[in-house]
């Protein structure tokens, strides 16, 4: 029943599905941390990402992880968009008002991407789908490999981009204070539509990894918000860090209880989790003490 | 240098301010005084661009900035160091100087300022890379004062920066920023700390509920007879 090599490739699709769980979360969490909004709808950038890659590489004859490129590029854009005309007019209002246009927002992607693509089930074939990497009795699939090359390629630049640019240095500065970020001379708009363009982005690309690994539909975004939610709360609101060591420990906790207790198990640990944390850790495991 | 007239402002449809007028001539040291709720965080905060007023101008060097974002009027020259030493706790000490510097693009330039605040205050170099988080009050208050000289203001707001410091430091305060102002810097010096204030100020304004009541010389208002009695108690 249980085999050691059976515990072994769980452990690495843990860590590979970990890896769109990340990218999902950081993006929550940097939007969150700079702009201390909380959208709902961030699955659905991550579902969007996953149609345009589709588009890309079946109109377009893309290569599935130029298609990446593309999803990327596409969400960003998206992303501005949607902070420069939906989220701008609400920021700093009343809560409810973030909370109820994200909400919105969810229905508006979902319906639209219904019109555009339909109901069914698509995915995106890489023309690696049926290579495997074995070692031993463990077998992984190259595109779950490249998935992760390609997320921690993207962290290390997300790190270098935050450590050394200016940019960088004025997000984690409006992220800790925005009044006083604004006294130093930083353009706090800017800043706001550059953080929420990376969010996006960040969804677009998980979207795209999804859709070679995995079916899609344009209902896929909700699940996987209420997982990088729990994943940041697991990791402690703001932090990046956080969110990168939770997504990976939320990968692999799903993966193994897929594993020992069944399929059905899957959804139910992430409320499993959330709930824990926010029981034993209220400030998650990275969190700073509230400020 | 900076000329404020009749100008009024607040919170959403709470007015706070009603037809505040004064000037600070280039160089100067001007302070305004008034009791905790008078308005003066209120003031400030419209000037740098914070908070919209409502009707009246703001000129800066001739030029109109009553309408213009936080950062255009830092780009301008004029900084503000906040009430209650706002650094960035969880950056480095030498992070929080370069956001002074944020509007400044020329890296020498920036350079130069760091070497120059370190002068004034060799205590932030020893700690550069310690998080500000870490200093102690006395250094927070050094840390943002280095931080809006990285930005080689012509003018700076200071907002009570005496709060909650021993006697000494903010002695030490106010000596760091009359050399400052001999460097050439204009300074508007908002304080409850009446006796302190005044006696570094070219001139002072008295603001009272959102209306500046009395204007006067520095140390002459010392002896204003309304200043003796409600704020000196003698
Ligand atoms: N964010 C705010 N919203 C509403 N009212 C405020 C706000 N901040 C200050 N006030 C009110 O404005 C008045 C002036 O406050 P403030 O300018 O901070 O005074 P001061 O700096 O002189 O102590 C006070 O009555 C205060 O309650
Ligand atoms: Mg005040």
């Amino acid at each position: 029943m249980f085999t050691l090599s059976g515990i072994v490739e769980t452990l690495l699709w843990g860590v590979a599905n970990g890896c769109i769980y990340i990218l999902l979360a950081t993006g929550l969490n940097i939007i969150f941390g700079v702009m201390k909004l909380v959208n709902f709808a961030h699955g659905q950038l991550l579902m969007i990402g996953a149609y345009v890659a589709f588009v890309a590489s079946t109109a377009l004859g893309l290569n599935a992880y130029l298609a990446i490129l593309v999803a990327m590029g596409a969400v960003a854009v998206i992303g501005i968009g949607l902070e420069r005309f939906t989220f701008r007019k609400v920021l700093g209002t009343d809560k409810l008002n973030e909370i109820f246009v994200s909400l919105g927002l969810i229905y508006v992607f979902e319906n639209a991407a219904i019109l555009l693509w339909g109901n069914d089930s698509q995915r995106i074939v890489s023309p690696y789908e049926s290579l495997r990497l074995s070692l031993g009795e463990v077998a992984i699939g190259y595109d779950r490999i490249f998935g992760v090359l390609i997320v921690i390629a993207i962290l290390i630049a997300l790190f270098l981009l935050m450590k050394k640019t200016k940019i960088g240095l004025a997000m984690r500065a409006t992220s800790q204070k925005s009044d006083t970020s604004m006294l130093m001379g930083i353009n706090i708009e800017k800043v706001y539509i550059f953080t929420f363009a990376l969010g996006a982005a960040l969804a677009g690309v998980a979207g795209a990894l999804y859709g070679i690994i995995f079916p899609f539909n344009p209902y896929i975004g909700a699940l996987p918000t209420i997982k990088a939610f729990a994943i940041i709360i697991l990791g402690g609101l703001g932090s990046i860090p956080g969110a990168v060591v939770g997504g990976l420990l939320y990968g692999i906790a799903e993966n193994t209880a897929v594993y020992f207790l069944g399929g059905i198990w899957q959804d139910a640990i992430a409320f499993a989790l959330l709930i824990a944390v926010l029981v034993l850790r209220p400030t998650g495991l990275f969190g700073e003490k509230g400020e | 240098m900076l000329e404020v007239e009749k100008v009024s402002s607040g919170y959403g449809m709470v007015q706070i301010l009603w037809d505040v007028s004064f000037r600070i001539n280039a160089k100067e040291i001007v302070s305004i005084i008034g009791p905790n709720g008078a308005g003066k965080t209120t003031l400030v905060k419209t000037i740098v661009g914070l908070l919209p007023s409502k009707n009246g101008s703001i000129r800066f060097k001739g030029e109109e900035i009553g309408k213009l974002p936080p950062y255009e009027i830092v780009k301008k020259g004029v900084n503000m160091i906040p009430e209650g030493r706002e650094i960035f706790p969880r950056m480095t000490v030498e992070e929080n100087l370069r956001l002074g510097a944020y509007v400044i693009a020329d890296k020498n330039k920036v350079k130069d300022s760091k070497e120059r605040v370190y002068q004034i205050f060799p205590v932030l170099k020893k700690k550069e890379k310690l998080l500000a988080q870490n200093l102690s009050g006395g250094e927070q208050q050094m840390l943002v004062i280095g931080r809006s000289l990285m930005a080689n203001p012509e003018l700076l707001i200071l907002d009570e920066p005496s709060l909650g410091l021993a006697p000494i430091i903010v002695e030490k305060v106010l000596d760091t920023l009359t050399k400052i102002n001999e460097d050439g810097v204009t300074i508007l010096l908002v304080e409850q700390n009446i006796r302190d204030s005044l006696s570094i100020a070219d001139r002072g304004y008295v603001l009272e509920e959102g209306k500046i009541l009395i204007e006067g010389k520095g140390r002459e208002l010392l002896s204003n007879d309304h200043i003796k009695e409600v704020y000196l108690g003698i």
